[in-house]
C-alpha cells in the first residue's frame, strides 16, 4: 500500500483532535434478538449494550465470531434495527440517512459492483454523496492516487486482487471525508506491509481528528492502534475501557534492574535494598491483549453472567 | 369491428378515474398501516408499534420530497450499466433473429398478411419485453442485498425511496431503448414484408358493352403471381383502374401506352378513423326492442336479428357532414353469421342496408336497399355514394314527372342537422346477423399507419414500464425468483381479471370459490341445485360472496394488462383514439407512482443486513 507516499488527503481539514468529550456514538441498552419466519426467537445477537464512542478516538469492538460485534456495527449503521433500546450516531438515530453525512464505512469484504472500474466506483459513490461533478473529479483522482491504484484506475474491479479491492473499498469510505470511520476487520486479506500501512493510515485518520471504531480479530491491530476497546462475548459487553488501563496487571510488580550480581536475583527485592543496587524501573507490567482476551473469554466460560470489575472506561 | 367498446373521452374520464384513484390509495393506504401496526404490535407492544408506524409515516414525506436527482441518476446509471453487462441487448439480437427467421414460420398465403405480421411483431414485442421487464427489475435488488453490495450504498446518505426510483429508471431506460429498436426493426418488417407489386400476366382483353354496337367498357387483365397472390383488374377507357381486394389490398393500375404499370398494394397499413354510431334494435313485429336474439352464444356482446322479418338493427350516427364525407358515406361492417340451417355453405347470407332520415316528418325517409353479402371475419367495405334513388315516408320510389325514380342527396335529403340512421336488416329466412354497436361505422378519415404503429407500441411500453414497477416493488421485499413469479402472478390476474369481475358479479353459474369446489367435489353440474339445505347455501352463499367482493378488490388494485392492448386496433388498421392513448398513459403512471411508494415503504422497514 502506498498511502505513506501519497498526499494527505485531508491536510486542510480542521483538526477536532482532543475533544474527546463529545460523543460520536452512543448506544443504551442496545439488544437485537434475531427471530425465524414464525417470529420465534433464534438467537439473542446482542444484549442491553451501552456504549460510548467519543469524537477523535479510535474505538475498537473485540470478540470472538458470533459474539455480537458485527451486529453492534451493523446496528450503529442503521443495516440492522434494534429489538431494544437506541443506538444514535451523532445524536441521530441509527436509522436516519442524514447521519451517513459523516460516516464512512469499509465493509468486511469491500462489497463493491464488480462490473465497474476504480474511477466509476468512485465517481459513483461520490454521486451518492451528492458531490459536484468538479468535487468529484477531484476526490476521486486524489483517492485513487492516496491508495496507490493509478495504474489500475481502468480497470473492472472483477480484475483486482483482494488486497487492491481493499483499498478502493477504504477510498470509497473516505470519498466525503467522513467524521466517523467505521471499519470492519480492515487488516483482512492484507500483506504485513498493506496491514502496517492500514494502521499508519488509521492512526493518522485519528490524527486529523476522525473517529474509527474498527472491529478486528487480530488482536496485535487493535493493541497497535486502539485508544479504547470493547470486549463482546455472547453478546455481552465484558470489558471496556483503555487499551494501556486494560493491560495493566495491578497485583503484579515488575522490577527491572541493572548491574545486579548474581547471588542477589534469589532475594530480589530484598537485596536490591540492602545491597544498594541500581533501581532501573520499578512498575506494573503488561500482559498482551491477546492473554487478556482468551483469560476473557474463558472466564466468560466459566461464569456466565460475570462482568469484569475492571470497568473502567 | 376490433374495437369493442367506446373510448370516453379522456377530460370526461379522468375525475371519475381520479375519485376511483383516490379510493384505491386511500383502502391501500388503510390496510397497509393497520396489517404493518399488527405486525409491529405482535412484537413491540400496541402503542411502540403506534409510534414506530407513526415515525415511519411521517419520515416518508420529507424523504420523497428531498430525493435527490443526483443521487437517483447515479442509481440510474448503476442499473442500466448493470443491464449491459449482464448481457441484455441479447434480447435484442433474439428479437432480430425471430424477424430474420419469420418467413419460416409466418403464413404467407394467409388472407390478411399485414394484419398477421403486424400482431406478430407487436406480439413478440410485447411478450419478449414484459419477460425482460420482470426478469431485470425482480432480481437487481435482490442480488444486491444478497451480494452486500447493498451495504455500501445504504450506508450512504442515499434514501431508500432513491434506490427504488434509480433502479426503477434504470431499467426503463434499457427497457425504452429496447423497444425503441424493436419498433424500428418490426416497422421494417412490416412494411418491406408486405411491400411489393405485379407485372400483367398475358394480356389485356376487352370488356364488351351489353348494349349491340357499342364500343367496350375497358379492358381487364391479371397480374403475375407473386406474394402467393394475383389480382383481376379493370381498366376503363381512359386507362385507369384498380385491381381486386386480394389478402386485405388493391393496387392502382394504369396504362402508359402498350405499357401497363401496376403501383404498391393500397389498403393494407391503414389507420382509419371510425364514425360509430349508437344501436338499437327493432323486434320481428318492427317495435322498438332493447336487444335482439340471443341465439345461444355465451358472449351477449353481440345481439342477433332474423332474417326476413321485421326485425333490424338500427345505428343512429351524428355528426354526419358533407365536409367529412365529400364522396358519401363508406360504411364499414364486420358482422356475424349464425345459420339455422345449412343452406348453401358457399353462398353467403344476404342482407340490406338502408338510410333513414330521423327526421319523421320528412318527405324523403329512406333510401333504396342495398344488397350486399355478409362475409365473416373481414371489413366489409361499402361506399354509399351521394346520390341515391330513396323511399318518400309510404315507402314509395320517389319518382319525377315522368315516373323515373329521382335520385337524392343524401346530405339535403336524408341528413338531418348532421344525423341520420343506417338500418341492417338479413334478407334471408331463418338465418341470423349478429351485431354490437361497434361492428358498423362509417369511416371518416385515414391517419397515418406510421403513427398508429408509434401508438401500438407506445402502449407496449407502457405494459413494460408497469411491468418494471411491479418487479421492482416485490423485489424490495422478495427473493429473486420469488418476486418475479409475484409480478407475473399480476400479470395473469390482469389479465383474468374481466372472469374475477364477473364471477364478483353472479354473472357466471357455479358460484364462488366454495360453492364450485363443491360442485367439484360432488360432481353436480352447474344447472342444478346443491341439494344441501337452505341454512348451508345461505352460509356457504354467505361467505363466497365475501371472498368474491375481497378477490374482486385485490383483482381491482392490480393491473388489467387488457385494457392497454392495442394489437389489434394496428393490425385491423383501426387508430388509436388519442384519448385511449391518454387513459393508458394516466393509468400507466398512477400505477407506477404507487407501486414505487409501495417499494420505498417495503425497503425502508427492510433490515438490509438480516
Amino acid at each position: 500500500m502506498e498511502a505513506t507516499a501519497a498526499p494527505n488527503l485531508f491536510a486542510d481539514a480542521p483538526r477536532k483532535a482532543g475533544t474527546t468529550g463529545d460523543v460520536v456514538i452512543e448506544t443504551r441498552n442496545l439488544s437485537k434478538t434475531y427471530r425465524d419466519f414464525w417470529g420465534r426467537q433464534k438467537v439473542r445477537a446482542l444484549k442491553s449494550l451501552d456504549l460510548e464512542v467519543r469524537r477523535g478516538e479510535i474505538f475498537g469492538l473485540l470478540g470472538p465470531n458470533g459474539s455480537g460485534k458485527s451486529t453492534t456495527i451493523k446496528l450503529i449503521l442503521g443495516l440492522l434495527f434494534p429489538t431494544t433500546g437506541d443506538a444514535l450516531v451523532f445524536g441521530k438515530r441509527a436509522s436516519d440517512v442524514a447521519k451517513n453525512e459523516l460516516i464512512g464505512y469499509l465493509p468486511e469484504e469491500s462489497y463493491l459492483y464488480k462490473f465497474l472500474n476504480a474511477e466509476e466506483t468512485l465517481d459513483f459513490y461520490g454521486r451518492l454523496f451528492n458531490m459536484s461533478s468538479a468535487v468529484r473529479k477531484q476526490r476521486v483522482g486524489e483517492l485513487i492516487h492516496m491508495m496507490g491504484l493509478d495504474w489500475a484506475k481502468r480497470r473492472q474491479l472483477k480484475e483486482y486482487s483482494k488486497g487492491m479491492t481493499r483499498r478502493i473499498g477504504l477510498a470509497q469510505a473516505l470519498i466525503n471525508d467522513p467524521d466517523l470511520i467505521v471499519l470492519d476487520e480492515p487488516t483482512t486479506g492484507l500483506d504485513p506491509l498493506g496491514s502496517r500501512e492500514m494502521k499508519d493510515l488509521i492512526l493518522r485518520l485519528r490524527d486529523q481528528g476522525k473517529t474509527v471504531l474498527m472491529c478486528s480479530h487480530l488482536l496485535a491491530d487493535v493493541q497497535d492502534v486502539c485508544d479504547r476497546i470493547a470486549i463482546l462475548h455472547q453478546g455481552e459487553l465484558k470489558e471496556l475501557g483503555r487499551v494501556d488501563s486494560l493491560l495493566k496487571l495491578q497485583n503484579l510488580t515488575q522490577i527491572r534492574a541493572e548491574g545486579l550480581s548474581k547471588e542477589c536475583e534469589d532475594e530480589l527485592k530484598a537485596v536490591i535494598e540492602r545491597h544498594h543496587g541500581k533501581l532501573v524501573s520499578m512498575e506494573n507490567p503488561t500482559t498482551t491483549l491477546e492473554e487478556l482476551f482468551l483469560n476473557i473469554v474463558a472466564d466468560s466460560d466459566k461464569r456466565p453472567g460475570w462482568r469484569s470489575p475492571q470497568n473502567n472506561p | 369491428m376490433p374495437i369493442e367498446f367506446e373510448v370516453v373521452p379522456y377530460l370526461q374520464w379522468l375525475p371519475h378515474a381520479l375519485l376511483n384513484f383516490g379510493i384505491a390509495v386511500a383502502v391501500l393506504l388503510a390496510l397497509g398501516t393497520f396489517f404493518s401496526w399488527l405486525a409491529a404490535a405482535v412484537r413491540l407492544g400496541p402503542s411502540e408499534a403506534f409510534y414506530l408506524i407513526a415515525r415511519i409515516m411521517l419520515d416518508a414525506l420529507p424523504d420523497i420530497f428531498k430525493t435527490s436527482p443526483r443521487r437517483v441518476w447515479a442509481l440510474t446509471r448503476l442499473s442500466v450499466q448493470e443491464s449491459i453487462r449482464r448481457r441484455v441487448l441479447v434480447v435484442f439480437l433474439v428479437f432480430v433473429a425471430i424477424m430474420l427467421f419469420a418467413g419460416w414460420y409466418l403464413d404467407t398465403g394467409s388472407d390478411d398478411p399485414a394484419r398477421l405480421y403486424i400482431s406478430f411483431v407487436l406480439n413478440t414485442t410485447n411478450y419478449l419485453m414484459l419477460l425482460l421487464a420482470f426478469v431485470l427489475s425482480a432480481f437487481s435488488l435482490p442480488t444486491d442485498i444478497k451480494n452486500r453490495t447493498m451495504y455500501t450504498i445504504t450506508t450512504k446518505p442515499v434514501r431508500a425511496f432513491e434506490i427504488v426510483l434509480g433502479r426503477y429508471l434504470g431499467f426503463a431506460i434499457v427497457g425504452t431503448a429496447l423497444i425503441v429498436g424493436m419498433g424500428a426493426v418490426s416497422y421494417g418488417f412490416v412494411t418491406r414484408g408486405l411491400a411489393h407489386t405485379h407485372q400483367m400476366d398475358g394480356k389485356l382483353a376487352p370488356i364488351p358493352s351489353p348494349f349491340p354496337n357499342q364500343p367496350p367498357l375497358g379492358e381487364r387483365g391479371t397480374t403475375t403471381l407473386d406474394k402467393h397472390h394475383r389480382h383481376e383488374f379493370t381498366l376503363n377507357n381512359e386507362g385507369l383502374g384498380r385491381t381486386d381486394m386480394q389478402m386485405g389490398h388493391f393496387h392502382e393500375v394504369t396504362k402508359n401506352g402498350d405499357q401497363i404499370v401496376i403501383g404498391p398494394p393500397q389498403g393494407m397499413l391503414e389507420a382509419r378513423v371510425p364514425l360509430a354510431g349508437q344501436l338499437s334494435f327493432l323486434d320481428r313485429a318492427g317495435r322498438s326492442a332493447a336487444s335482439g336474439i340471443n341465439v345461444g352464444n355465451e358472449w351477449t356482446y353481440r345481439s342477433y336479428i332474423e332474417g326476413d322479418t321485421l326485425q333490424a338493427a338500427i345505428w343512429t350516427f351524428d355528426g354526419v357532414t358533407p365536409e367529412k364525407f365529400p364522396d358519401g358515406l363508406p360504411v364499414e361492417m364486420t358482422i356475424r353469421v349464425f345459420r339455422s340451417y345449412k343452406g348453401d355453405i358457399e353462398q353467403g347470407i344476404g342482407g340490406t342496408l338502408q338510410l333513414i332520415n330521423p327526421d319523421p316528418g320528412a318527405r324523403v325517409r329512406r333510401s333504396e336497399k342495398i344488397f350486399f353479402t355478409a362475409q365473416e371475419f373481414v371489413v366489409y367495405q361499402r361506399l354509399i355514394p351521394r346520390k341515391v334513388k330513396a323511399l318518400d315516408q309510404y315507402n314509395k320510389a320517389i319518382v319525377d314527372a315522368q315516373g323515373n325514380p329521382v335520385e337524392v342527396d343524401i346530405f339535403e335529403d336524408l341528413v338531418s342537422d348532421g344525423r341520420v340512421l343506417l338500418e341492417l336488416k338479413c334478407a334471408d329466412p331463418a338465418q341470423y346477423f349478429g351485431v354490437a354497436e361497434r361492428d358498423v361505422y362509417f369511416h371518416a378519415a385515414d391517419n397515418s399507419f406510421a403513427m398508429n404503429f408509434i401508438k401500438g407500441y407506445f402502449d407496449l411500453w407502457l405494459q413494460m414500464m408497469i411491468a418494471i414497477g411491479f418487479g421492482t416493488m416485490f423485489s424490495t421485499f422478495l427473493n429473486g425468483p420469488v418476486a418475479m413469479l409475484a409480478s407475473i402472478a399480476c400479470l395473469v390476474v390482469g389479465f383474468v381479471a374481466q372472469f374475477i369481475f364477473d364471477l364478483a358479479a353472479g354473472t357466471l353459474e357455479g358460484g364462488g370459490p366454495i360453492e364450485s369446489t363443491i360442485r367439484l367435489v360432488t360432481q353436480k353440474n352447474l344447472s342444478v341445485d346443491l341439494e344441501l339445505g337452505q341454512t348451508p347455501e345461505a352460509v356457504i352463499r354467505g361467505f363466497d360472496g365475501g371472498l368474491m367482493q375481497a378477490m374482486r378488490a385485490f383483482a381491482n388494485l392490480l393491473p388489467n394488462y387488457r385494457w392497454f392492448d392495442t394489437v389489434r386496433y394496428v393490425a385491423y388498421g383501426m387508430d388509436i383514439e388519442r384519448s385511449a392513448v391518454m387513459q393508458h398513459a394516466t393509468l400507466a403512471a398512477a400505477y407506477c407512482v404507487v407501486v414505487l411508494i409501495v417499494g420505498y415503504f417495503f425497503l425502508k422497514t427492510r433490515e438490509i443486513a438480516a
